[in-house]
């Protein structure tokens, strides 16, 4: 997967590089929107990273005519600019998802890879990750063979945890996701949820599932131990 | 185009008379009622003086008129008679007149001595008929550099027809009008003297009437940034100003309360941002003191990550109110299941309430016209509010009221230790600490309660707080009722 990043501020290209290149993307970097607009309409890339604020030409401008030249290129924005309407003009001009800085790398990485993930997903009926089984049209879990009793929250938020398995995500993305709550509130409450689903899922079995990753979030998978 | 042009030339002009100083603006006022007055009384003055002359002039004529046409009437041949009022009299009167006497040719028969050469017969006007008893026939004429007043008159014999006489009388005015001269002149200056003192004396009544208005701008300028609490006090200004000075003695009230809060919140701010930097430059610091473990540094990046991430949500919250302080947000509004939010938001928070023992109830159901996504998070600012103060077994409970054509009210109230009433004006304020002993918030950062008051202005509405301390708080959220039009329902 090959991914264009186009960004004026170099420690922030420079840690972005590092981060998606380890992830297993590669990265193209460019410091300005001419570059930025030149390289995006000349080589194929999966995904271009865009920053609003560029020199010489804004990433509006760029994703306009990027749109305009006929390419679709799915963009993700960044910037430092939050409001609603900054939000809805990306959108109308064609970006595919929108973050704001400053961005967890984690969550960055994740939307990313959701993006990438767009048009005709898996929509698996049954969802395994080591012994834990999920039944989604019966909102049914099972681990080695025996019922887990979720309330309908809780099998939601074991839902999206198994169905992005191996992949960190953040409270933000959790509380938006599972909840509904796309606002800043208070963090405890995921603390607490992810509390008692484990109490279900993991504290009676031997192989723990669902790990916290400090500072990021949570994430489940299989570790060797 | 040119109804433009004129349309600004004369808000140029209405401007231009705003930028006059009031003194200015009084002294102009002054003058010009005084010079109106003055010129009014002037010319009624001057008027009414030449008018009682002329009638007594007028008077003295007539009656020399008929002296003489009496004489003739009676047909009196006495010569000396009439000798008497033609050139007698006139000659011994200190009053300079002349009479002359014609045949029925014209010719003169008798006349003052002198009259020949000042006042020819042919100066006089035509002579008025007998029966004009009044003035007919006067004029006014300037003859030999002198002024004169001049009249002809018939004047019949009833016995001797063919004895008729025409009568010529002239009164010599020339004083009378060199003294009216004199009174325009004396009473023209009298205006003038008097614009001029009623210019002065106006520009010094205004000097002394405006001064407390010097003062009250003294009194303003001694107060600066540093001297908020200073106050101008509106006893002892004149009753005009003390309404001036209540107002902005008010004025400095809102605007020191509000320098105070600043103040405030820029050392809060301060200290919020000092705890996670603290932290961070601490565990860096000692992470590259030595050489470690990979694992060790580790733990150091993401112990950061936290501290980044706390310093994120402040900024991100710091922004959203900065933003709304401005009104610059525009808000999406639509009607919303109050039921079906709150429900939301309870749910949310359900895991949470449970492990800390507190029961959230919701009551109550309608339809707000709201930002969906605003109205949810002021509930969970509440919420996440009332859980962090209610003890293990308290109770928080939801509740919704619609009132008919009246304000939506939604209610959260805990059953917790409440809030001091000298704490309650405050906890609006942004990182305003109720416990100062806390050094961190519950939630990470005291904005919860500033935004809650944030958006409910983003809608028009407010947020109410009570409290009885021991007793639990409620914080209503009060939306205004929704503007005529489509009903949300």
């Amino acid at each position: 997967m090959r991914v264009l990043v186009i960004e004026d501020e170099s420690k922030t290209a420079a840690y972005l590089k590092k981060g998606l290149s380890e992830n297993g993307f590669a990265v193209d970097v460019c410091a300005d929107g001419e570059d930025g607009l030149h390289q995006a309409l000349t080589t194929e890339s999966d995904l271009i990273i865009l920053d609003v604020m560029l020199p010489k030409r804004d990433g509006w401008s760029v994703l306009a005519e990027l749109r305009k030249s006929g390419k679709q290129t799915p963009v993700l924005f960044l910037t430092a600019r939050d409001t609603v309407y900054d939000k809805v003009k990306g959108l109308e001009l064609g970006a595919d998802d929108y973050l704001v800085k400053p961005f967890d790398f984690a969550e960055l990485l994740a939307r990313v890879r959701t993006i990438l993930r767009r048009g005709p997903g898996r929509q698996e009926d049954v969802m395994r990750v080591a012994d834990l089984q999920l039944d989604l049209p019966r909102r049914k879990a099972t681990r080695a063979g025996a019922r887990l009793d979720l309330t309908a929250k809780e099998f939601a938020l074991l839902e999206l945890l198994a169905r992005r398995r191996g992949e960190p995500l953040s409270r933000t993305l959790i509380a938006e996701q599972v909840w509904d709550v796309n606002f800043d509130s208070d963090f405890n409450v995921l603390e607490v949820a992810i509390r008692r689903l484990r109490s279900k899922v993991d504290e009676p079995f031997q192989t723990k599932l669902i790990h916290t990753v400090r500072g990021v979030g949570y994430v489940l998978e299989e570790r060797s131990q | 185009m040119s109804s433009k042009n004129a349309h600004s030339s004369q808000n140029a002009e209405s401007a231009r008379s705003r930028q006059w100083s009031l003194s200015r603006r009084l002294t102009v006022f002054y003058v010009a009622t005084t010079a109106v007055l003055l010129v009014l009384a002037a010319i009624y003055l001057y008027w009414s003086q030449v008018a009682n002359l002329d009638r007594e002039d007028n008077d003295f004529l007539v009656n020399k008129i008929q002296d003489c046409r009496r004489v003739i009437e009676e047909g009196s041949s006495d010569a000396q008679l009439l000798s008497n009022e033609v050139q007698i009299e006139p000659a011994a009167s200190l009053i300079k007149y002349y009479v002359r006497l014609l045949d029925n040719r014209g010719q003169s028969l008798m006349e003052t001595a002198g009259m020949a050469k000042l006042l020819p017969s042919e100066s006089f006007p035509a002579p008025a008929n007998a029966d004009d008893a009044d003035n007919a026939g006067i004029i006014r004429k300037g003859y030999h550099h002198r002024t004169w007043l001049m009249m002809s008159a018939k004047a019949p014999s009833i016995h001797q027809p063919e004895h008729s006489r025409t009568l010529q009388v002239a009164l010599d005015v020339s004083e009378e009008a060199a003294m009216i001269e004199h009174y325009r002149w004396t009473l023209l200056a009298v205006v003038i003297t008097g614009i001029l003192f009623s210019g002065g004396a106006g520009f010094f009544v205004t000097r002394k009437g405006l001064a407390p208005l010097n003062e009250i701008t003294h009194a303003t300028q001694r107060i600066t940034a540093s001297q908020l609490h200073e106050r101008i006090m509106a006893d002892g200004w004149p009753v005009e100003l003390a309404s001036l000075a209540r107002s902005f003695d008010g004025m400095l009230d809102r605007l020191e309360d509000s320098f105070n809060r600043l103040s405030q919140f820029s050392a809060d701010l301060a200290h919020e941002l000092r705890t996670p930097i603290n932290n961070l430059r601490g565990e860096a610091g000692v992470a590259l003191s030595q050489p470690r473990a990979p694992e060790e540094y580790r733990r150091t990046l993401e112990s950061s990550l936290e501290e980044y991430a706390r310093l994120s949500r402040l900024i991100d919250n710091l922004l959203f109110l900065a933003r709304t302080d401005g009104s610059k947000i525009a808000i999406t509004r639509a009607p919303c299941d109050v039921q079906k939010s709150i429900e939301g938001v309870r749910e949310f928070y359900e895991a949470l309430a449970e492990d800390r023992g507190v029961e959230v109830c919701c009551e109550g159901a309608g339809v707000v016209n709201a930002d969906p996504v605003l109205f949810r998070q002021a509930v969970s600012n509440l919420l996440s509010n009332a859980l962090n103060y209610t003890p293990r077994g308290g109770r928080v409970v939801i509740r919704a009221d619609a009132h008919n054509d009246g304000p939506f009210e939604i209610r959260v109230s805990d059953s917790g230790c409440g809030i001091s009433a000298e704490h309650l004006p405050r906890i609006f304020d942004r990182l305003y600490r109720v416990d100062l002993a806390r050094s961190q918030y519950p939630n990470g950062a005291g904005l919860g309660l500033a935004i809650v008051k944030s958006i409910m202005a983003l809608h028009g509405g407010s947020v109410v707080a009570q409290s009885e301390p021991g007793k639990g708080a409620s914080f209503t959220l009060i939306f205004p009722p929704a503007p005529a039009g489509p009903s949300p329902s």
